[in-house]
């Protein structure tokens, strides 16, 4: 059995200018690769996604992100590890990732990590992180659009035993302390606290770059580090399908509601309000 | 708060596991609206099973919280009153709430899937190893195995996957808020109630908060009427055309991702599969063509009338009613005959 004992905050941070041992700041961000929704089909026999001819995309928010740690980067120095799990063609993502300005990249892929929930991703994702060592921040996008449940970036948190902030909006580096902002139902909350932590980053709280040639170029050359679970040293029924507590028991269709698409052209619209208003769709004298 | 990195384990009597939890989310000293949608949830789940519905909170001032909680028909209230300061930490409130997940073993535990409900509910599973199933939107139960069956939307809408979780304990889910009705209040009804007292600093470390800045966020997801705008507007000043009307009709105003995208209007109004999913009694779409992530975001709508130029869009067969026109032009006099309406003059007359 392995006990994890959490990472000690990395005192170099405190301050750029004072001397003694200098290190640079590091941040790791978990991207997922996904099928863009758009090119998604549902094989209608077996019930099960065509994703083999969707084009698979950097999930959303894991670019914005990538795209917090890389304004980090540029203020603070340091370096950006991006780790990926899913197949051998999510390497495409990484090497994008890399292109923006990321150092290194490693994918996490095997056979027996399929169909895992979100216990065994976190589980394996936190593994990962710990093969790696030393780490500030853990950045990741605040949930994928392909499963979305959110889960993983709290999951790997609680896995490694450290803070989290989610949300976030803005996230900076202050006197050693991580400073972001939060964005909840009623109100922005500023939390600030020690590293080592994980930031979830929402969707569109920042404007992604695009990759550069030049850097993508080393990348290539670089190239994407690949792991199994046999290099994280993980069993093979702790992961996957195996690994998960929660399988999927059924699918069903739903009922799509069939709607009439009546043609309304513009000289009827005062008798379809009329319509909306008699069917009560449109209420007189209610202002909510 | 260190956590052994091992896979999910199984009870080895999982028959020891009883009741329904349900995590209380409050702010400003009441229960919030997705707290109160899983507490009438977890009363129907408990009472299929007559087992108890057993509420569990964090914060300040739970005695309040209890007696709301109590009114709703709650029948065991678990508080951890936080006596030292106030604010929000994830590695304390799962370390309050996994204690009395430890010490009571719930069978089940509903969480809202609200913001805080989504930032704690992973936690407090793998501190249980147990799984979540994530965004249900139907719950049931298989009363002699005591087996929660819960229901989520898969990728894009497609299909409803059923998700269960066999062996572990608790089995959790959580459910977006506005998933199901409020619960009614319920008269006379007795809730145990214990509230233990608890610090925050011996957990939270250095996390802090240092400002709250209330700002209410343009909430979609519970307005009854929605005017959405996308490409076919032509430019961001169409917005105008999309705004009147929304406040002809007392409503929101909507957009899809492109016009996000190029600026015309903030994210906040963006829906779609990467913005709010929405289902307001009436929803229309204006220069929307109806790409598939703009969909899955509103065709629970009610009623959807869209406005397009292209009789071949997409967002036509989803729509009840279909003005084929520019929407410069079907706005415009959608605004005038509903201000029409609303000042008292017949619709249907010349004018």
């Amino acid at each position: 059995m392995v006990l994890w004992h959490g990472p000690t905050p990395r005192v170099a941070m405190e301050s750029s200018t004072s001397s003694g041992d200098i290190v640079a700041l590091k941040m790791i961000v978990m991207m997922k690769q996904v099928p863009d929704a758009e090119e998604i089909f549902i094989d209608p026999v077996k019930y099960t996604l065509n994703r083999s001819q969707a084009r698979g995309i950097i999930n959303p928010s894991d670019e914005n992100a990538l795209e917090a740690a890389l304004k980090i980067k540029e203020k603070e120095g340091g370096d950006i590890t991006v780790i990926s799990m899913g197949p051998p063609q999510a390497e495409s993502a990484i090497i994008e990732c890399m292109g923006r300005g990321a150092d290194r990249g490693i994918l996490i892929t095997d056979r027996v990590f399929a169909a895992a929930d979100t216990y065994a991703t976190s589980l394996t994702l936190a593994a990962a992180v710990k093969k790696i060592g030393d780490f500030d921040i853990i950045f990741a996008g605040e949930s994928t659009t392909d499963s979305g449940t959110g889960h993983v970036g709290p999951g790997v948190a609680e896995f490694l035993g450290i803070d989290q902030v989610t949300y976030t909006v803005d996230s900076r580096i202050e006197s050693g302390m991580l400073t972001a902002e939060r964005e909840l139902e009623d109100g922005i909350e500023v939390v600030s606290t020690k590293p080592p932590v994980l930031v979830t980053v929402l969707i569109n709280s920042n404007l992604p770059r695009r990759s550069r040639l030049r850097l993508k170029v080393d990348a290539i050359r670089k190239g994407v580090e690949k792991w199994d679970h046999d290099t994280l040293s993980l069993p093979v029924d702790w992961v996957g399908l195996k690994g998960s507590p929660t399988l999927v028991g059924a699918l069903k269709i739903p009922e799509e509601r069939k709607r009439e698409s009546r043609p309304v052209k513009l000289e009827e619209i005062p008798a379809l309000v009329d319509e909306l208003v008699k069917k009560g769709i449109i209420k007189i004298g209610d202002d909510a | 708060m260190m956590v052994e990195l091992i896979n999910c384990v199984v009870p080895e009597h999982p028959e020891e596991y009883h009741d329904v939890f349900v995590y209380l989310e409050h702010k400003n000293g009441k229960l919030t609206r997705g707290s109160l949608e899983m507490l009438g949830k977890s009363e129907e789940l408990a009472h299929k099973l007559n087992e108890k519905a057993v509420g569990v909170a964090v914060g300040k001032n739970l005695k309040e919280i209890a007696a709301e909680a109590e009114s709703y028909g709650c029948d065991v209230f678990l508080g951890a009153e936080v006596t030292d300061f106030s604010g929000f930490s994830s590695v304390a409130y799962t370390e309050f709430i996994t204690s009395f997940v430890e010490q009571y073993k719930p069978n089940i535990f509903l969480i809202s899937g609200s913001r805080e409900g989504r930032d704690l509910v992973s936690r407090i599973a793998i501190r249980a190893r147990t799984g979540v199933a994530a965004d249900c939107i139907e719950l049931d139960v298989d009363v002699p195995n005591r087996l929660l069956i819960a229901w989520r939307p898969s990728f894009g809408d497609k299909t409803i996957d059923q998700i269960l979780c066999k062996r572990h304990r608790p089995q959790m889910i959580t459910s977006r808020p506005g998933s199901y009705k409020m619960p009614e209040k319920v008269e006379n009804h007795k809730c145990e109630v214990t509230i233990k007292k608890v610090k925050m600093a011996k957990y939270a470390g250095d996390h802090k908060t240092i400002e709250f800045k209330q700002k209410d966020r343009l909430d979609l997801t519970s307005a009854k009427i929605i005017v959405s705008g996308g490409l076919g507007l032509g430019n961001a000043s169409g917005f105008k055309l999309v705004k009147d009307l929304a406040d002809s009709l007392g409503g929101q105003v909507g957009a899809s991702r492109p016009v996000v995208d190029l600026g015309w209007i903030p994210y906040e109004h963006q829906v779609g599969q990467t913005g709010q999913t929405v289902r307001p009694k009436l929803y229309i779409a204006a220069g929307i063509s109806g790409k598939i992530q703009h969909i899955v975001g509103m065709k629970a709508s009610e009623t959807i009338i869209s406005i397009n130029t292209d009789p071949e869009a997409p967002i036509v067969k989803f729509s009840d009613y279909f003005i084929n026109a520019d929407a410069s032009k079907a706005l415009p006099k959608l605004t005038e005959e509903i201000r029409k309406v609303k000042a008292g003059t017949p619709a249907s007359s010349p004018g």
